[in-house]
């Protein structure tokens, strides 16, 4: 009868003991990806369906075959991939020359008061001149070569990789900063034990930020100063008029930008594995 | 043979392990100057385990601050053998009120980080922390970040980094203030055993009377306003470190009415004669 009864009892928790794991290892990620794919998905029924009716003119938005069929004619013939790679190796370049020079410069700034008495003002007034107002100058020193697309792309990547590393090293809690004395720790023992792991929220929100203007820029230097690439390719589709074109080609930037946040995110967390799992 | 004469010369000798001589210290809050401790004069001896208690603002952990030489910015002296105390040191360790873990470090790397700076090598610092944790009873959870452990085993963790640098003096600021009242009393036993063990000098802040006198063999009774040391009360032999014995019990009231606490009501020796009865 006891026995009975606390079978019966332990039966129900132990269930739910063991679907708990189940619900948050697994069902969220495939849970999320399925409800992020709800909203595209309905768009593309209502795209699909305008254009089945004829409510769509073909001249303003092809219907969605049109432009799958240009995707796919660009993946056979390698434009599209060869437009891809070019424009995936100029992001690459950018970034990691903007990102790198803005972590060392950020954490620098974030690091010494008196450095950032210097270059504040100074660094958030150009920060406000959008990156496509810098390029006549840009142009004028550099030439509309490579040169051009990887300066302009590094320094919109390098704002706000700048910004938000420097606001994270300047947030390290001060009970941290004093351990890191009471240990003695040395300059770099305190950099990369306590600033640093620190700072890693913000530093990711720089670099994902960083990386998001890194592409804008890419398209809008290939739009006026560029014979291909994605950005190109968009202008060109654009001038004839060939909007699947312009679609495919934003299709393409879309998904490989999902993509990297994606890979953002894994670096991210692994550098946080130490976070409880509810937090991430 | 020498041994006792040593001994004899060291509990003779001019200069103490730590010394505070005389001093003072002020803040300046919103424009207002607040005398934080004013002439605090202590002498601690090697092995001693002196308690700090007082009511909160009396400058208690104020003047393990000063101690730890995070401020050095105040009147008087503060000496280590003679020495003024110029700056932190892996002599001096803490043990703060929260952990203060790095949470991105495993229990491993946060008591290894205290050895950073020691310039021993690899081998023998992984001894050292395997020792450390086993001292607090953490072997197991070597592995394991700060989020995964409770209050109580966060702060054996931080005990232990505190310990692993064979520092000369432990400093406690409220160590088991944030900790329910059984883990405290756990951690208190486990405290004294592993002072003990290592022989260490410790001078422990707290607000918790009881674990002032059962931890203590002196205890310096601060008042407020300004910080100052109100008086010094030895913990003779004769109060064994036993929580409800008479002369325990009658040591604590006396520290609780130096602190101007009183029993109201309620006599001393009528509670004890209750209380055997």
């Amino acid at each position: 009868m006891a026995a009975g009864l606390s079978a019966t009892q332990t039966g129900p928790g132990d269930s739910t003991a063991g679907a708990a794991p189940v619900r948050r290892g697994n069902f969220p990620a495939a849970g999320i990806l399925l409800l992020g794919l709800v909203v595209p998905l309905g768009l593309l029924t209502a795209w699909t369906v305008a254009a089945l009716l004829g409510h769509l003119p073909e001249q303003i938005l092809p219907p969605p075959w049109i432009v799958l069929d240009t995707l796919l004619d660009g993946i056979q013939d390698g434009s599209l991939l060869s437009s891809t790679m070019t424009s995936l190796e100029r992001v690459a370049e950018g970034f990691a020359a903007g990102a790198a020079v803005g972590l060392v410069f950020g954490t620098a700034v974030g690091l010494s008061k008196t450095l950032r008495e210097f270059v504040d003002p100074l660094f958030l007034a150009l920060s406000q001149v959008p990156t496509l107002g810098w390029m006549p100058i840009v142009i004028l020193i550099v030439g509309i070569d490579e040169g051009l697309k990887i300066i302009v792309i590094g320094w919109s990547a390098f704002i706000p990789v700048v910004l938000n590393t420097s606001q994270g090293v300047r947030d390290v809690p001060e009970a941290y900063v004093e351990l890191g004395r009471v240990l003695s720790f040395s300059r770099w023992s305190k950099l990369t034990m306590i600033v640093l792991p620190s700072a890693v929220p913000s530093i990711f929100t720089g670099l994902r930020e960083g990386l998001a203007n890194g592409w804008q820029t890419l398209v809008a230097v290939e739009l006026i100063a560029s014979f291909e690439g994605l950005g190109y390719l968009m202008a060109y589709g654009r001038q004839l008029f060939q909007l699947e074109l312009v679609l495919s080609a934003m299709i393409v930037v879309g998904l490989i930008g999902l993509v990297i946040h994606g890979l953002l995110t894994l670096a991210e967390n692994r550098l946080q594995r130490w976070r409880p799992e509810t937090s991430r | 043979m020498t041994g006792p004469v040593a001994i004899s010369e060291q509990g003779r000798g001019q200069s103490h392990a730590l010394e505070i001589a005389d001093v003072s210290k002020r803040f300046s809050v919103a424009g207002r100057r607040v005398q934080a401790l004013s002439h605090i004069r202590l002498a601690v001896d090697d092995g001693e385990f002196v308690s700090i208690v007082g009511a909160s603002g009396c400058g208690k952990s104020t003047l393990l601050r000063l101690v730890l030489g995070l401020d050095t910015d105040y009147d008087g002296d503060i000496r280590v053998d003679g020495h003024r105390v110029e700056r932190p040191g892996l002599d001096r360790s803490i043990v703060f009120q929260e952990h203060r873990l790095l949470p991105w470090l495993n229990v491993e790397a946060n008591v290894a980080a205290a050895l950073r700076q020691s310039g021993l090598g690899a081998a023998e610092r992984g001894e050292l922390v395997r020792d450390h944790l086993h001292l607090v009873g953490l072997d197991q959870f070597a592995k394991a970040y700060p989020a995964q452990l409770s209050g109580g085993m966060a702060q054996r963790v931080a005990i232990a980094r505190a310990l692993v640098t064979k520092p000369r003096f432990l400093l406690l600021d409220e160590p088991l203030g944030a900790l329910d009242a059984l883990t405290r009393l756990r951690l208190q036993d486990e405290l004294q055993r592993i002072v003990r063990h290592e022989g260490t000098t410790a001078v422990l802040v707290t607000h918790d009377v009881d674990e002032a006198v059962y931890l203590g063999d002196r205890i310096v009774i601060m008042h407020p306003h300004p910080g100052r040391i109100a008086t010094i009360l030895p913990v003779t032999d004769a109060v064994s470190r036993d929580r409800s014995d008479p002369n325990f019990i009658r040591l604590r009231d006396e520290v609780l009415s130096w602190l101007g606490v009183s029993r109201t009501g309620i006599d001393a020796d009528a509670e004890l004669a209750r209380r055997s009865a």
